[in-house]
């Protein structure tokens, strides 16, 4: 079975509402979500960005997924809102893993081939969220329209669908999604992997930015002390020497 | 060969609430599918709806539901179902979304997969059982899944009580 990812689950400061989508999310089948915060630079000076609560005080036991024996993984995701859609092409260059395609407005011109093929080479993957489309009819005809152009300039790489959802009963399963990729144009491969393999590209780009091109990274040093001595091989301390750390091949 | 196919489709209805599911009948969610098809894919979508749809099987107690669509068509069909929100039944609305389990060519073939997963959910039970008594149950459910002839609820009448409490 693939794994099946679900990228963008809005955040909300009701925890009885988290719990709930996590354990929706497991329920379906999901093996990893990613609770959304969504940061919109205002003209405010000191702007706050919002900072991830930790999953243990979201939620405190993590529920096993349907059809697979581990608990489910969370994560955390901050998404930064664009304030000048024409700044597209400076998007390309900065250090980000998705970009979302807005649903609620008429993007026009937006999707030219140069952009988008750099994002591409960059393994930047561009995201459709379906949520919008069942909440509201006229913003279905918005999201299909931009969608099937986005298809169309990207020709269908490197595209993740994922739901904004922000109650339980937003989420949809994963077959229903691939399906809903054919609506968007998708061939049938290629929605399926946009549920479950080019989401893992995603994540695993997320976590090779943390490091050196993704050859060597470092880790919080988690256990106690006492067991620290006896395992010396399992987390290395978070020290500016990045040579202690064990070197650890993440390529993609 | 002269044969009709057409593809079965098993989906659970998810609610918010359990007691809400036990509202449920087939009329309602027939109605309910329809309405979603012709509100998706327009004329087109409600005329092939009316051909050879039709609802199978539902299990209140679970939610579980078998729909039936012509082959020629059940991808279309299919796509519309993400966008069902509510089923309305005597006169109230139930939110919910309706989760695709499994396409199947037989309703048989779709039976054989319902009781492979009745087996999972009652194994991930299993550690949530409050007392001895309901771990015997469960297990002898588990135990008891096969298929039989004609009796395809078999596994899931024991563990009907086992599921309202589990959530």
């Amino acid at each position: 079975m693939a794994v099946f990812m679900d990228l963008n689950v809005s955040f909300s400061p009701e925890k009885s509402r988290m719990k709930s989508l996590i354990e929706a999310a497991a329920h379906l089948g999901f093996s990893t979500v990613a609770i959304n915060y969504v940061f919109e630079p205002t003209a405010k000076k000191k702007p706050e960005i919002p900072t991830p609560t930790p999953i243990r005080e979201l939620i405190d036991h993590l529920p096993v997924v349907q059809g697979r024996s581990r608990p489910i993984r969370v994560l955390n995701r901050l998404t930064v809102v664009m304030s000048d859609s024409s700044h597209f092409a400076a998007c390309m260059l900065h250090d980000v893993d998705i970009i979302c395609i807005s649903v609620t407005e008429k993007l026009p011109f937006f999707f030219k081939r140069a952009p988008v093929n750099g994002a591409v080479d960059r393994g930047v993957a561009f995201e459709v969220s379906y949520s919008a489309a069942i909440r509201d009819s006229t913003r279905r005809r918005y999201t299909i329209a931009n969608a099937v152009s986005l298809m169309e300039s990207c020709k269908g790489k490197n595209v993740i669908l994922s739901s904004a959802a922000e109650k339980p009963l937003e989420l949809r399963g994963p077959y229903d999604i691939t399906n809903l990729g054919l609506l968007f144009g998708l061939s049938e491969a290629d929605a399926k992997e946009a549920v479950s393999s080019t989401c893992r590209s995603v994540v695993l780009h997320a976590e090779s930015r943390k490091s050196a091109s993704g050859i060597i990274y470092t880790m919080k040093s988690c256990s106690e002390p006492s067991s620290q001595q006896g395992a010396p091989a399992a987390c290395s301390e978070d020290t500016p020497a990045a040579k202690r750390a064990r070197p650890h091949l993440t390529c993609d | 060969m002269v044969r009709v196919k057409s593809r079965y489709l098993l989906c659970e209805v998810n609610v918010e609430d359990r007691s809400h599911l036990l509202l449920l009948d087939d009329r309602a969610v027939a109605v309910a599918v329809k309405a979603t098809v012709a509100r998706t894919h327009g004329d087109y979508g409600a005329a092939l709806c009316s051909i050879g749809f039709s609802v199978k099987y539902l299990n209140a107690h679970t939610g579980i539901v078998f729909l039936r669509f012509p082959k020629r068509c059940y991808r279309i069909l299919w796509s519309a179902l993400p966008f069902i929100t509510c089923i309305e039944t005597r006169g109230q609305k139930v939110p919910c979304f309706l989760n695709c389990l499994h396409v199947g060519g037989t309703i048989r073939t779709c039976q054989k997969f319902l009781i492979r997963y009745n087996t999972q959910q009652l194994h991930r039970m299993l550690p949530k059982c409050k007392n001895e008594e309901e771990k015997r149950q469960v297990q002898k459910s588990i135990l008891n899944c096969t298929i039989t002839r004609g009796n395809r609820d078999e596994s899931e009448d024991d563990s009907e009580s086992e599921e309202d409490e589990e959530e």
